[in-house]
């Protein structure tokens, strides 16, 4: 069972801050993915610009599983489902009454890069790409699934004052949006850029450290990233119990959006520090989560 | 390691709480009702199976009220204890989520001239599983699957993951689905929606009837009772042949099936009855028909449960399940009088009376917009 390396065979990102309006994507598309992909909207198009660079024109086994999640899911096209119904009194549309489905975005990359393996959308608050990653290493160590595509968007739609206002966060707290996608697989392959050793949830802040304290972690080769909603006492508590005491302040950098732990993992390959990456993340009910990357 | 079922809750139209879920289906399924939905200036007609003995008002308190009774259910049926509620993991399967609420917030918004905007009130995708939590003072992971028609035989998918790789010890899932106009008014715009109720695989058969329903099982490692059911395996696909049905060859829905009786580990001949996913849709029964002729020279009986309550949508993995299961144990397979009763230009009929089943292995089939495909293998019995 578990302890099977995964190995880290891709990754694709996007991030953008978002001052007034989002940037273009259509370009990026097909950048990324070699097509103009027609009639989606923002929150596909950037799923398929993070899973397009994730996948960098390789052809992945049609097997693979798609883990796809996100914070609020596609704004965009509810806001616009429920303003052409409730405010203006017409039917939804149905291309877009059916990309209200979440998991519309997983039929998208599933197509463009030709897999048919498992399919799964999740939706979670606070530990959205955790969540994700979660089950496609799950699926991976149960041998259930050989090879996996992880990702994450959380859009913005402007204006960004009403942006703020559905995340309930302050008024002029800066804003993002971002993608984030990488490719697991049991096999190492041409190419791996690392590992995912573990990704795991827990009840509260002492379930994590008495887990931490069983991972064999060098406290001179491993960095302890916080994810967003971490607070810092909890993080000080943390370092305390496992003696570790190198940080990775990615999260310093970013502007706010939900699913903000996929940034972590690429972060951290592209950094010159570390061998071993823990990230640990808390939500307002004290409940943990934390993985584990090896370069 | 096996994931028992241990303690189901359901509320739909045909009633609230299991037991009274079961005695309704001894009788032939009732038509659904008519809501009647303004639109603009004109209106629109809705057939729909709404819940049983829960009036469609103070929308923005029923579902929670709702859920809470069925989870209540599902818990007290499952003899577990606080400890043990404490660390359960919860897997959603929905499709509409809490949007009822959003959009009944909206419109009274909008009505009263506020600076009115959708989704001000809630868009987060967890908070429907944070009231859960809270209310019932669960600590585990929460996972809210969103995998369309899907969702609920996915999150029982996981949920069975978690539990084999022994991260688990109990999971809490809920299948969750409540009337609402997106939903409604969607299906209307496609065109799929049938006045007088669901058909599956018959020659009249013209589309859907939406439905209510909301259900909670409580899964574990160790069964509660000889011959209590658990999950045998699965198989989920996305197929890509097109966002909104499978791939009327059959070839995928041929797939999938025989990636869950190789996950299972069962032949076809193991198999005692299927339960379809059955949508009466044109191209749906057309793909289900034909993938289940591929597999099967001799067809097992075939039962559809959506004439009873509607398409449950991301729920009705659940909801379905629960009645599959519950008629099973009281001896009987579901039969559905008249309605795909012969064998047309599809080849496949329905059960027509109610019939004697032992304990077996029993496969459950659900496609999905988005391409998702999954059929479970259940067991009580080997």
């Amino acid at each position: 069972m578990p302890g099977n390396t995964i190995y880290l065979r891709g990754i694709g990102n996007y991030y953008a801050p978002v001052e007034d309006k989002p940037a273009e994507l259509k370009a990026l598309v097909k950048e990324a993915t070699g097509d103009a992909v027609r009639r989606v909207g923002r929150f596909i198009q950037m799923a398929l610009v993070g899973a397009g660079r994730c996948v960098a024109g390789r052809k992945l086994p049609p097997e693979t599983g798609v883990y796809f999640t996100s914070g609020r899911g596609d704004l965009e096209v509810t806001i616009e489902v429920m303003e052409e119904l409730f405010r203006d009194g017409h039917p939804p549309k149905p291309l877009n009454f059916i990309n209200t489905v979440s998991n519309a975005a997983c039929f998208y990359v599933a197509k463009q890069f030709g897999l048919h393996g498992r399919s799964t959308f999740l939706g979670n608050s606070f530990f959205s790409f955790e969540t994700a990653l979660q089950l496609a290493m799950l699926d991976l160590e149960l041998g259930d699934v050989k090879s996996a595509l992880v990702g994450s968007v959380d859009i913005v739609v402007p204006p960004v004052e009403l942006h703020r206002r559905r995340l309930k966060i302050a008024p002029e707290t800066p804003v993002a949006e971002g993608a984030h996608w990488l490719w697991l697989s049991a096999e190492k392959g041409e190419g791996a850029r690392g590992a995912v050793q573990a990704a795991e949830f827990f009840t509260g802040r002492d379930a994590l450290i008495a887990w931490v304290a069983k991972q064999d972690l060098n406290a001179n080769e491993t960095l302890i990233a916080a994810g967003q909603f971490l607070s810092d006492a909890d993080l000080a508590e943390i370092k305390k119990a496992s003696g570790l005491t190198r940080d990775f302040a990615y999260r310093d950098s970013l502007s706010y959006y939900d699913s903000q732990s996929g940034a972590a993992v690429a972060a951290f390959l592209e950094s010159k520090t570390g061998e071993v990456l823990l990230h640990v993340n808390a939500d307002p009910d004290g409940r943990c989560a934390a993985f584990i990357i090896r370069k | 390691m096996r994931t028992y079922f241990l303690g189901a809750g359901l509320h739909t139209c045909l009633g609230k709480g299991v037991a009274a879920n079961l005695a309704a289906l001894r009788a032939p399924p009732a038509l659904p009702s008519v809501q009647i939905l303004p639109l603009g200036a004109e209106e629109q007609r809705v057939p729909v199976h709404l819940l049983a003995d829960e009036p469609l008002d103070d929308i923005e308190n029923r579902q929670m009220k709702v859920v809470d009774g069925v989870v209540r259910e599902a818990l007290t049926a499952s003899g577990l204890s606080e400890a043990d509620i404490r660390e359960l993991a919860i897997f959603v399967g929905t499709s509409s989520l809490d949007i009822s609420i959003t959009e009944e917030v909206y419109q009274r918004e909008l009505a009263a001239g506020l600076d009115a905007h959708p989704l001000t009130a809630n868009s987060a995708m967890g908070n429907f599983t944070k009231l859960i939590r809270q209310r019932f003072g669960i600590r585990g992971p929460d996972y809210t699957v969103n995998t369309a028609c899907t969702a609920a035989a996915n999150a029982l998918m996981y949920a069975d993951a978690m539990i084999r790789a022994g991260k688990i010890k109990h999971a809490l899932i809920i299948g969750l689905e409540s009337f609402n106009r997106i939903t409604a008014l969607g299906f209307s715009s496609l065109g799929l929606l049938a006045p007088d109720g669901m058909r599956p695989f018959d020659k009249d058969r013209r589309g859907i009837a939406l439905g209510e329903g909301c259900s909670a099982m409580v899964v574990g490692a160790e069964p509660k009772r000889e011959n209590s059911f658990y999950l045998r395996g699965g198989a989920n696909i996305c197929d890509i042949f097109s966002i909104t049905a499978a791939n009327s060859d059959g070839s995928t829905v041929s797939g999938v099936i025989r990636d869950a009786m190789a996950n299972a580990k069962i032949a076809k001949e193991d198999i005692t009855a299927i339960k379809t996913h059955g949508t009466a849709s044109l191209l749906n029964d057309e793909a289900e028909s034909a993938g289940m002729k591929q597999v099967f020279e001799k067809m097992p009986p075939l039962c559809a449960i959506k004439p009873f309550i509607g398409h449950t949508f991301g729920a009705c993995g659940l909801n379905e399940l629960i009645l599959f299961c519950g008629a099973l144990e009281e001896g009987f397979l579901i039969a559905t009088p008249g309605i795909g009763a012969d064998e047309n230009e599809l080849g496949v009929v329905l059960t027509q009376e109610r019939t004697p089943v032992a304990p077996g292995v029993f496969m459950l089939n659900y496609f999905g917009f988005g391409g998702n495909n999954t059929s479970l293998v259940i067991a009580n019995a080997g």
